[in-house]
């Protein structure tokens, strides 16, 4: 009996659809009519209340838009995306800000408190010293509460949601928006142009360090939503600033799109460290319904000593088309992309970075940690190039993919492009797959075979995971051995 | 985007000279079909350009402007004496002979007598004979297939047909010797085929050189088909040394039968734009291959080595090492795609591209790619781009060698290693020497 009992579990293990924060809110939301064309992109902005010259600034990126086509370099397949068949904006309902977490939408809360996001805790934390995090919490789009303001303010720190920003600091949003990623740099990007619904955005004034760690919780709610968030940091001269990203969404059976846009601009001596923890739904067990991540995340070290460290956990969605790069235009700066892309079920990532030197004395450095395991495709592609006149450049990478499963695929794909001399670049990538002695070692230390694979897999991810600031490390922890459950069995 | 891409010029003479000299390549209709069917898929194709990943680095719509006429008939003069001083180092290396002359067969040159086990036949003949129907082997350019390699199918003159007989252990290396001389400025196009059969083993060396005086502007597409049976070995090498103007496009494809063992060596040095293409393929189990190579590249040369290793079938092993040195303008670039395929469980594939840069305008682009769809496997990649490092100079320095001189050591050491890859121990030596010449020293005593 006890045997018959075993092998249930063990089914219920490998099915791999179940995803802890499937679920979806029901709250009124004001759509936009399905569909894509001029008056959408006028819909938005009039919604938003935006001033002309960001109208138009939009209305330039969708003709460019118009003019371009899917790309298709990547190692992903799926069905083509019918963009006449989306909703391109919706917006909670109550509209006016709420003063309070107690007047927030309960069920608001309650969404929250399913994905494990304490506001109310630290609302209580803010009194006491220690690790303060700031949440500029999106609900579909629209900034619901940020909580945290007044203390940045002291500090001189803008925080705030983009749409905020256009009103409150036009000339900042002007000076810097586009600026890194061009409205008509890829397909995507130039959509993300035309219908951004909101985001984040950070101004850390000159030889400001922020105070706490920024964070936002994105989520993406309302049905056939596809949510095209703008993200804009911009780090003075001298600053610092680091900023958290995490996601989750809900379960559902339609393809969700999400195109966002990070720009990123470090000025002189100025660091920013971007993490980033990704869980969205990857699908059903069939690989059915999961969200399309097509971002484009860069960032410009645009000052001599400046920093730009990416951090991603890479868990959720269906399809990951993301590079987060740093273009290292001034002298001595430095680029760093740590990542861990786990795929399971019939997930597919294709995800690295691009290391750019423009600036002399520049370095970077990249961790790419991929496990594949189910029927997913797991593809690292990345480029490192030095420009002729970036003398004594410096790149060290490291990509290392582990396969769990024979039905799954680990890739490579860098380019490596030194056009002078000095530049010293060094590549490494390896492939294989979780030794049976180091499992067998495990189990005969009384550790479940899925115990095991987290125990070997979290060790293989550690170099990453310590880049990581304290509160997303524990939960990546925890993240990798869910995504991993039913890989093994 | 499907825009209709005008021809070049270069594309254009191309198929025009096609139709000037088809009549003259030799060939019996079927072969002459297969030609034609060739040509057809050219056109269709163009020349390869930057938008094909896999030539993204080496650009021939741009780089090849003016089309040479392509060398349908040969009556150049050349002495043994004569090749022997165009063989230079490699004179030394003691083996079979069979000659070409500007893509042509030199039967007076060869030297194969007591090629036991050996059957070696010019594929001039072999197109032209009634009896042996080589078209059958000639496989059609698929649709979006390789230009150069239907460019191939379409020019062909000559080239070497080798056949190791089952079980055959030829001990004296066979060396199919590529010699360009005269004046005339010519596109020669070569195709050979090596064949060991189960068991067998041997040695074959592919020499491209030039005799002095000779023209230094030439168009060479070369292919070589190989096939290694079951449980055979093949120590192969190709050899390229030339005066920096030649456009040098070649192309090496491998299957391997089950227990099959095949060794590559690639070494080029003064072209003036080379593309070495290698295509392995495993189609039995328990093969192993060992595929490594040298260049040199100075002034305005561009080197590229393009590989491919198929790891179709479970239990094989690739092992890849490529080291180049790039001086002046000079470019380097390194491709290498190891493919593990669904079942190819046990795969064990190791690669290595590093690159040695000297000036400050060299360049070089490596991609490295790992493809695997299999998860009991060990495979892995590296690639490094640096300069001498200035440790090393300085400490050399202290010890009382003169720059120019540690210099020369440091170089010599880095491309050695791979240099020593070579099992064929006289031609080692002339590949050594070969690059102390580039170098500007002497050979040591």
């Amino acid at each position: 009996m006890a045997a018959v009992q075993e092998t249930i579990d063990q089914v219920r293990k490998i099915d791999v659809d179940q995803y802890k924060y499937g679920f979806e809110t029901l709250i009124d939301s004001i759509q936009a009519p399905k569909g894509l064309d001029e008056t959408t992109v006028r819909f938005i902005s009039a919604k938003k209340g935006e001033p002309e010259w960001l109208l138009n600034w939009r209305l330039e990126a969708f003709v460019r838009w118009k003019a371009m086509t899917e790309p298709t370099w990547a190692k992903v397949h799926y069905p083509k995306i019918d963009f006449q068949d989306l909703y391109y904006y919706s917006a909670p309902k109550s509209t006016e800000g709420p003063k309070s977490l107690a007047e927030v939408d309960p069920e608001l809360l309650e969404t929250y408190k399913k994905l494990g996001i304490p506001l109310k805790e630290q609302e209580v934390l803010a009194g006491v010293q220690g690790s303060r995090v700031a949440v500029d919490a999106v609900f579909d789009s629209v900034s619901v509460v940020t909580t945290f303001k007044d203390e940045l303010a002291k500090a001189g720190v803008i925080f705030c949601s983009i749409s905020e920003a256009v009103r409150e600091h036009p000339e900042l949003v002007k000076k810097y928006l586009g600026s890194v990623v061009p409205q008509s740099d890829n397909f995507y990007a130039a959509l993300n142009s035309a219908v951004f619904s909101d985001g984040s955005f950070v101004y850390v004034p000159p030889g400001v360090r922020c105070p706490m760690e920024l964070s936002t919780y994105f989520r993406i709610n309302a049905k056939q939503t596809g949510q095209f968030e703008r993200t804009l940091i911009i780090a003075d001269k001298g600053a610092y600033v680091s900023y958290l990203e995490g996601c989750t969404a809900p379960m559902r059976d339609e393809h969700q799109l999400h195109a966002a846009v990070v720009e990123l601009v470090a000025l002189d001596e100025a660091e920013i460290k971007y993490s980033t923890v990704q869980n969205w739904y990857p699908g059903d067990a069939q690989g059915k319904g999961g969200v399309y991540n097509f971002v484009t995340k860069r960032g410009d070290c645009r000052g001599h000593h400046s920093k730009i460290s990416w951090t991603q956990v890479e868990t959720g969605s269906a399809i990951t088309w993301k590079y987060p790069s740093c273009i290292l235009r001034g002298d001595y700066s430095r680029g760093e992309f740590y990542s861990i892309a786990v795929s399971n079920g019939y997930q597919q990532v294709d995800s690295g970075t691009k290391m750019i030197h423009l600036g002399k004395n520049s370095s970077s450095r990249i961790i790419s940690k991929g496990i594949a395991a189910g029927y997913s495709q797991n593809t690292y592609r990345g480029l490192v190039s030095a420009h002729r006149k970036a003398t004594n450049v410096r790149n060290f990478t490291n990509c290392d993919s582990l396969l769990i499963g024979d039905k799954c695929g680990a890739h490579t794909v860098p380019y490596i492009e030194a056009k002078n001399s000095s530049a010293h670049f060094e590549h490494e990538a390896t492939t294989s797959k979780i030794s049976d002695d180091m499992l067998f070692y495990c189990r005969q230390r009384g550790l479940s075979s899925e115990e095991a694979v987290a125990l070997v897999v979290n060790g293989f991810v550690r170099d990453v995971l310590q880049q990581l600031p304290m509160e997303f490390m524990a939960e990546s922890q925890k993240l990798i051995g869910i995504s991993l459950e039913g890989s093994v069995g | 985007m499907n825009v209709a891409v005008m021809k070049t010029k270069a594309e254009q003479a191309i198929s025009e000279s096609f139709e000037a000299v088809a009549e003259k390549l030799p060939g019996s209709a079927a072969v002459k079909a297969r030609r034609a069917q060739a040509i057809g898929a050219f056109s269709g194709l163009g020349l390869p350009h930057r938008r094909i990943e896999e030539w993204k680095y080496t650009d021939l719509r741009v780089n090849v402007k003016e089309v040479l006429a392509p060398s349908v008939e040969d009556e150049t003069p050349v002495t043994i004496a004569e090749l022997l001083v165009a063989l230079g180092p490699m004179a030394h290396v003691d083996g079979h002979r069979f000659v070409f002359v500007n893509g042509h067969h030199r039967a007076e040159l060869d030297d194969v007598a007591d090629a036991g086990g050996l059957k070696i036949a010019a594929v001039g003949e072999l197109l032209a004979s009634a009896t042996e129907d080589l078209s059958a082997t000639l496989a059609a350019t698929p649709e979006g297939g390789d230009a150069v390699e239907a460019l191939n199918t379409a020019f062909m003159t000559d080239g070497a047909a080798v056949r190791v007989a089952e079980g055959a252990s030829v001990t004296k290396p066979l060396m199919i010797v590529f010699v360009r001389a005269g004046s005339q400025a010519s596109s020669v196009t070569v195709r050979n085929f090596v064949t060991v059969e189960a068991g067998a083993t041997a040695t074959v060396i592919e020499a491209h050189v030039v005799l002095p005086g000779a023209s230094p502007d030439v168009q060479l597409n070369a292919l070589t088909e190989v096939t290694v049976g079951k449980g055979a070995t093949l120590h192969h090498a190709k050899v390229a040394v030339d005066e920096g103007k030649a456009l040098h496009l070649s192309n090496c494809d491998v299957t391997l039968d089950a227990d099959a063992t095949y060794r590559n060596f690639q070494f080029s040095a003064g072209l003036g734009l080379a593309r070495n293409g290698l295509n392995i393929i495993f189609e039995g189990e328990g093969s192993k291959i060992d595929i490594s190579g040298a260049y040199l590249a100075r002034h305005s040369e561009h080197i590229d080595t393009t590989l491919v290793v198929d790891h179709a079938v479970p239990r094989c092993e690739s092992r890849e090492l490529f080291k180049g040195v790039i001086d002046g303008h000079g470019r380097g670039v390194f491709q290498g795609k190891i493919i593990v395929r669904p079942d190819a469980q046990k795969t064990d594939g190791k690669q290595m591209s590093q690159a040695l840069m000297l000036t400050e305008d060299a360049e070089f682009d490596s991609k490295p790619e790992l493809e695997i769809f299999a998860d009991d496997v060990v495979c892995g990649h590296g690639t490094t781009a640096a300069e001498l490092d200035p440790d090393l100079l300085f400490y050399c320095r202290s010890r009382g060698i003169p720059e120019k001189e540690a210099r020369a050591l440091m170089i010599e050491s880095f491309i050695g290693e791979a240099i020593e890859k070579v099992e064929n121990e006289p031609l080692r030596d002339a590949l050594a020497a070969y690059a102390m010449q580039w170098l500007g020293h002497s050979p040591r005593g």
